[in-house]
């Protein structure tokens, strides 16, 4: 009787030696709880900057950008085959600085979720947010996860005298708040 | 015996429970798998974004940059035989030296024609900025090797240029070589001025290219005054005109495909009245030259001055009145 209660003790023990371990196992697997927002933060630099690229005038929705927007009627924009980086290029190339930012600003409108920030860089200059507040600095400063997708931007400034501006590196920064 | 055969069943369970833990431990451990996955993907997402900027390197940078250089090498040219008012000997070649180095017979063209177009604009210039900024932006070690450009024509108001490239990359994870790599692109010769007329009246004629908007059947004397007062250029179906790139070398034979034709307008000629057609390749070809019998003036006095109030001397040869459709009313023979 005694030998068969030992045989139940030693049972239990493994058992909740076995529970032990699995919330040991659990804990120790709960702090990969961050890579997916690693993953998220990256996904949204490439995307931002996929969108900018791939993304032409023509096929822009914007009431300030896009075709027969505020910068289509004044003349600032005049080639819809343009896409959004080759035409925030064409800005920096013209020293259009303060245009180049507002057109980023618009078209990156709801692009990047409210609680990350972001900036867009053309040939190590900063274009997006054109003057960066303090609070904006000390947010990317102090992140722990700063991502960043780089493309290579160019263009034709005029097509009948075919002036080719670039190749200029172009950067987006992406980081939560 | 009964003590002795508890106890090990003791350490029975007790093994059994460390092999159990052991095989979850075991399962349940992520560390070395997923620390494959990210160097995997990490490679694949370099990889993914090297092959993209090889891509855009061969179908967009140099697509970019061979248009540009075509048209400023052809400006380039154009100068250089305004500048020296003589044709080229041979458009390939030059056209080749020009677009690559910037440079004719060893000498930088830019010195010649007193016009900064080339500099900075070659295409070894091009190569080179896409190779700095690549190894900035993408950390990639590029190579581009030109082997050859060329210009042609297809269409009557298009130059086509073909430029041949041997492209390597390396970056840390992987190595791109793409041989004889085929570029074209498609530039419009509007705008661009005449060679022909600048060589053959020492660059004090000049006349831009700009295709006339009359439909083949629907000329008539007024479409032909506007024709040349505007300078316009036509191309006939089969024409006998050289095309755009032959006026370079003064090869003025037909160019079905692509022949484009222009009038001269006597007031911008020193000595206006010539025994001649004033359609320009046939007027400094002299292919009609003293022969009267085969001209018509543009004109029918006394009642109907024709062309003449305007552009007085203006003669055509049988063939062009004909497509011109000018009728009887507005022509007498020359002689």
């Amino acid at each position: 009787m005694l030998t068969k209660k030992r045989g139940y003790f030693f049972a239990l023990d493994a058992v909740l030696a076995l529970f032990v371990l699995i919330i040991g196992v659990f804990l120790v697997a709960s702090s990969y709880i961050e890579v997916p927002q690693s993953a998220q933060v990256s996904l949204l630099s490439d995307d931002l900057m996929n969108f900018l690229s791939e993304t032409k005038i023509k096929n822009l929705n914007n009431a300030f950008a896009g075709i027969g927007g505020t910068l289509w009627l004044n003349g600032t924009i005049t080639d819809a085959d343009n896409s959004l980086l080759q035409q925030i290029g064409e800005f920096y190339a013209a020293k259009n600085f303060d245009t180049a930012a507002t057109f980023v600003q618009n078209v990156s409108e709801n692009i990047i979720p409210k609680q990350f920030l972001y900036e867009v860089w053309v040939n190590n200059t900063i274009i997006y947010p054109k003057e960066p507040s303090a609070e904006h600095n000390r947010s990317k400063n102090s992140t722990a996860l700063l991502l960043t997708s780089k493309k290579i931007a160019f263009g034709l400034i005029n097509k009948t005298t075919s002036n080719v501006w670039g190749p200029y590196k172009s950067e987006v920064f992406v980081w939560e708040r | 015996m009964g003590k002795i055969s508890s106890n090990r069943k003791g350490i029975f369970f007790t093994f059994i429970a460390i092999t159990i833990i052991s095989i979850f431990i075991l399962v349940s451990t992520p560390q070395s798998d997923i620390s494959l996955q990210k160097d995997t993907k990490a490679v694949s997402a370099r990889i993914n974004s090297i092959d993209s900027y090889i891509d855009d390197l061969q179908s967009r940078y140099f697509e970019t940059v061979l248009r540009a250089t075509t048209y400023k090498t052809l400006l380039s040219l154009v100068f250089y035989m305004n500048a020296t008012t003589s044709y080229l000997t041979d458009l390939d070649s030059n056209f080749q030296e020009v677009a690559i180095n910037g440079t004719i017979n060893k000498v930088q063209i830019d010195s010649i024609t007193n016009k900064k177009i080339m500099e900075n604009n070659t295409l070894i210039n091009w190569s080179n900025k896409i190779v700095q900024t690549a190894q900035d932006t993408l950390n990639v070690n590029t190579t581009i090797t030109i082997n050859n450009v060329s210009v042609f024509q297809t269409k009557p108001w298009n130059v086509d240029a073909s430029l041949s490239i041997d492209i390597s990359v390396k970056s840390n994870v992987a190595e791109w070589h793409k041989k004889n790599v085929t570029i074209t692109t498609t530039m419009s010769i509007e705008g661009l001025h005449d060679p022909y007329y600048l060589v053959n009246t020492n660059g004090d004629y000049t006349n831009q290219i700009k295709r006339s908007s009359v439909e083949f059947n629907k000329w008539n004397i007024t479409f032909v005054r506007e024709h040349l007062r505007n300078g316009t250029y036509v191309h006939w179906e089969n024409s006998e005109a050289p095309n755009f790139l032959m006026r370079f070398t003064n090869t003025i034979t037909n160019s079905s495909c692509c022949g484009i034709e222009s009038l001269v307008d006597p007031n911008k000629i020193s000595s206006p009245d010539r025994i001649e057609s004033y359609v320009d390749y046939l007027f400094w070809s002299h292919t009609f030259q003293n022969q009267c019998t085969k001209l018509y003036n543009i004109t029918k006095p006394p009642s109907n001055p024709g062309l003449w109030d305007e552009f007085r001397y203006f003669k055509l040869d049988t063939e062009r009145v004909i497509i011109y459709n000018i009728t009887s009313q507005d022509t007498v023979r020359t002689c």
